[in-house]
């Protein structure tokens, strides 16, 4: 035993916070150029409390070891052809929304926050962002390299990279990247570090990670866990950022609870996508999305704007909307992409009749009512040879970019829309928030890269569907169209031994 | 069957049942550990085993890998002891913790004071000096009430060898009932102290303020009897709140001190005074009465607040509004048995408020 051994507190101090310095010659404010200009005052950075000792030599310890352990899983994973242990080849459209989807958002993430770790002028705040930051950047990897070997048996994985700046869905996780990317370093910080990974985070790796380990999807499963090791420490520097932010000036209050109101409406739409997968994707299904947003949204978050509340901050108005939507959500975006589907990297199908038993027992007030005539409509129309894809182009909103597609919350038969008009221009919103969202900096939004838009502008393969589905790179007729028929499910088939 | 864990660096000392995880008997006794997740996959909780066996439990294998295992970290949320444990947690010692030893002493009732309708003042006589810190507790076991019951220790710590305690007759409350009722001067009971983290933080020079509800008047009390006899010089202000005039106990005591010193303010405040009572100071809640007399801005202080959960819940609140935050906020709460049903579910904003 020795004396002289320092406690964890004391060796974070030496080897991490430490390391920050005065600026003796050179001025601080150019040094930190956009601490001030989003509003935001900071009377004391030392008022900071680290939310976790980890120096940075045992973090470079930790991650390799923990890389090491998870790709020795997916090794083993793809000499046993584990492709062939899951559900139904259905499930992995799940993993290819994810990967498209989702995947290049840890890259925004990683860039994101390698921003804030330099922007901020605070030590200890700057060390986590720059842990986080590689984070991500590990998270990316590592999915890309769980998702490989789905990519050498299934169509649609390839191209991720390259779709992911132009096809019209994933214009909606990329444009809400690069909203947070191009505010200022502490809305950046709300948006992600607090809004996204703390409060909305359970929304989307528990369905994601869950819905992989109730389809035997056990890569997803091993990243899912190496992943969680590192979302703690995101988490708790969600947690000290807005605390931190609210105790440190009365001014900083409005300004917080304004950023709240916007992000994590902007999250909350993103998931849309999250919800279709729950109810839809998933061969074997493990919760409804609207049990999900009941538990880890209305419960979990409901706790945390009561504590918020001791702060001056209230639970946004419009969550009342989105308690009215949760029975409405996933059924309107699977029926979307059921129409769109040929211009998507993924197959959709129409749910079978167990499935929609379920549907009907998780929503008991819509689903037979508005959404179960559709699908056995569709299923008749299928059973004829007419199955149905909409060549019209959607109108898009313009702040989440997602298709008008949602109902007026008192009537779901009324798709509802909203418009603002800004120096002459009529703008387009699918709902009251995504209004206010623009209104409130039209500047950032008018010039929005809308897929549609650009389509119809001749900017996206300049032709018809075609020539659009040249532009993505979508390999037509295998990675899009129904799933019924498509060269995965005949592949699928014959692994199985089914004729 | 447990297993004592001993929690450094702080020394707490904490019994596990055999199959608990030390997480779990941590939060069950009071004593925090950082954690997250609570099963095992985030490893907010690692924690160094420095001596004794553990069953690592559902520790997931990328929260705690192999090599850290060998190195001997275990997370407390999963880690179940299989013999006597040392840990060494993520934890800071508090610079004005004394840390003065638990003991089990023998107590002879050397009077008993009806200090309200509701309240009597018990002074008790030790078999031997006990050394506490003002605001800390003992645990007061008596004849026939399961378990042992929490009780504040209302004088100040330079008188060792009596100790009073300030205790209210809960409804149906067994032990407090016993107290009021058959308790006789004379009795002998067993006890055991010093506990709790709820004292003066003296190596932060920030002024002082203490807000206290029924018997909670108890540890501020011994607290302020502690600074002002040592003579410490930094604003002290105490809230007292009661229903009504005959609850307001120790009023002549306070009013009395604050006389003598410049620096000792003191504020009663009566939420339903009687008419007879013709009371002319503050009507409304403690909190209330705090945040008229510092116009609703309390940055800048150190607040001690000790009294039933519902006023240190509305005096939290005060207190935020204010602009006082936790790290500057210590408790401690009168929690009685019928306190537990409406927990409702906390998120993890905050640690100790």
């Amino acid at each position: 035993m020795s004396p002289t051994k320092l406690n964890l507190k004391d060796k974070y101090k030496l080897l991490t916070r430490d390391l920050d310095w005065e600026f003796s010659y050179e001025d601080r404010q150019e040094a930190f150029p956009y601490e001030e200009f989003e509003g935001i005052k900071i009377t004391d950075w030392d008022k900071w409390e680290d939310p976790f000792r980890l120096t940075m030599d045992a973090y470079w310890k930790y991650q390799a070891e923990k890389e090491k352990k998870l790709y020795a899983i997916y090794d083993a994973f793809s000499q046993n052809n584990g492709h062939t242990n899951v559900t139904d080849a259905r499930y992995v459209n799940a993993i290819k929304l994810f990967l498209t989807g989702v995947s290049p958002g840890e890259h925004a993430a990683h860039l994101g926050f390698a921003f804030t770790g330099r922007q901020m002028g605070g030590i200890g705040a700057r060390v986590a962002a720059q842990m986080q930051s590689i984070d991500e950047l590990r998270h990316i990897q590592t999915q890309i390299h769980a998702m490989s070997h789905y990519n050498k048996f299934f169509d649609g994985f390839d191209e991720f990279n390259h779709m992911h700046d132009r096809v019209w869905y994933l214009s909606v996780p990329k444009s809400f990247f690069e909203d947070a990317r191009t505010a200022g370093p502490f809305e950046f910080m709300v948006a992600i570090g607090f809004s996204f990974e703390y409060v909305l985070t359970n929304l989307l790796f528990v369905p994601f990670m869950s819905g992989a380990a109730y389809n035997g999807d056990m890569a997803t499963v091993t990243f899912g866990f190496s992943a969680q090791s590192d979302e703690a420490r995101h988490m708790t520097l969600g947690l000290e950022i807005i605390k931190f932010l609210l105790e440190q000036h009365e001014d900083n209050v409005p300004i917080v609870q304004k950023w709240l109101d916007k992000w994590l409406w902007r999250g909350y739409r993103l998931l849309t996508l999250v919800a279709m997968m729950m109810d839809y994707m998933l061969p074997q299904k493990f919760m409804s999305w609207q049990e999900a947003w009941e538990l880890y949204f209305e419960d979990a978050g409901g706790a945390l704007f009561k504590d918020l509340e001791r702060y001056g901050i209230k639970m946004p108005d419009y969550t009342e909307t989105i308690k009215q939507e949760k029975e409405h959500l996933s059924h309107q975006a699977w029926w979307t992409f059921y129409q769109y589907t040929h211009a998507a990297a993924f197959h959709t199908w129409t749910p079978s009749s167990d499935e929609m038993d379920w549907l009907s027992e998780k929503y008991p007030n819509t689903f037979d009512k508005y959404y179960r005539p559709r699908w056995e409509l569709a299923a008749e129309m299928e059973a004829k040879g007419e199955r149905f894809y909409t060549t019209g182009l959607p109108q898009l909103c313009q702040t989440c970019q997602i298709p008008m597609m949602f109902t007026e919350v008192d009537d779901p038969s009324q798709v509802a829309y909203r418009e603002s008009v800004y120096n002459d221009e009529r703008f387009h919103f699918c709902s009251d928030p995504c209004k206010s969202i623009f209104d409130n900096e039209p500047e950032k939004y008018v010039h929005a890269w809308l897929p549609v838009h650009q389509i119809l502008q001749g900017n996206c393969g300049g032709g018809g569907l075609d020539k659009v589905i040249e532009y993505y790179h979508l390999d037509n007729g295998a990675a899009n169209l129904e799933f019924e028929g498509s060269p995965d499910a005949e592949r699928w088939k014959q692994w199985k031994g089914v004729a | 069957m447990s297993y004592q864990v001993t929690i450094e660096p702080t020394g707490d000392v904490i019994e596990v049942e055999e199959g608990q995880t030390i997480l779990n008997a941590a939060l069950r006794q009071g004593v925090w550990l950082p954690f997250a997740c609570g099963h095992g996959t985030c490893a907010t909780c690692k924690c160094q085993l420095v001596e004794g066996d553990v069953d690592q439990g559902d520790a997931s294998p990328f929260a705690l890998m192999d090599m850290e295992r060998e190195e001997g970290k275990i997370l407390a949320c999963c880690a179940m002891p299989e013999s006597d444990l040392t840990i060494e947690a993520d934890i800071d010692v508090d610079p004005d913790f004394a840390g003065y030893l638990v003991e089990d002493y023998r107590a002879t009732v050397a009077a008993i004071e009806t200090l309200s309708p509701t309240i009597k003042g018990l002074t008790l006589t030790l078999d031997r000096p006990m050394t506490f810190q003002a605001g800390q507790y003992i645990n007061l076991q008596l004849p026939g009430v399961d378990g042992t019951r929490a009780f504040s220790i209302a004088n100040a710590p330079s008188s060792r060898d009596n100790i009073e305690l300030h205790i209210r007759q809960v409804p149906n409350g067994a032990a407090t009932g016993y107290i009021h009722q058959q308790l006789k001067v004379g009795d002998s009971l067993q006890l055991s102290g010093p506990y709790g983290q709820f004292f003066v933080r003296k190596s932060d020079p920030k002024d002082v303020l203490f807000i206290a509800g029924g018997s909670g008047l108890s540890s501020p009390e011994s607290m302020i009897l502690d600074l002002l006899e040592a003579g410490d010089q930094r604003a002290i202000t105490l809230f007292q709140g009661a229903r009504n005039l005959s609850e307001l106990y120790h009023r002549d005591r306070f009013e009395a001190l604050a006389q003598q010193h410049a620096n000792f303010t003191y504020v009663a405040a009566l939420n339903e005074p009687e008419p007879a009572d013709h009371w002319q100071g503050f009507t409304g809640f403690v909190h209330e009465a705090a945040a008229a007399h510092f116009d609703g801005k309390f940055s800048d202080h150190k607040a001690y607040l000790c009294g039933p959960p519902p006023m240190i819940d509305a005096a939290i609140n005060a207190l935020m509004q204010g602009r006082l935050f936790e790290k500057d906020i210590h408790m401690e709460k009168f929690v009685t048995a019928a306190d537990g049903a409406d927990e409702r579910q906390r998120s993890a904003l905050f640690k100790r408020i």
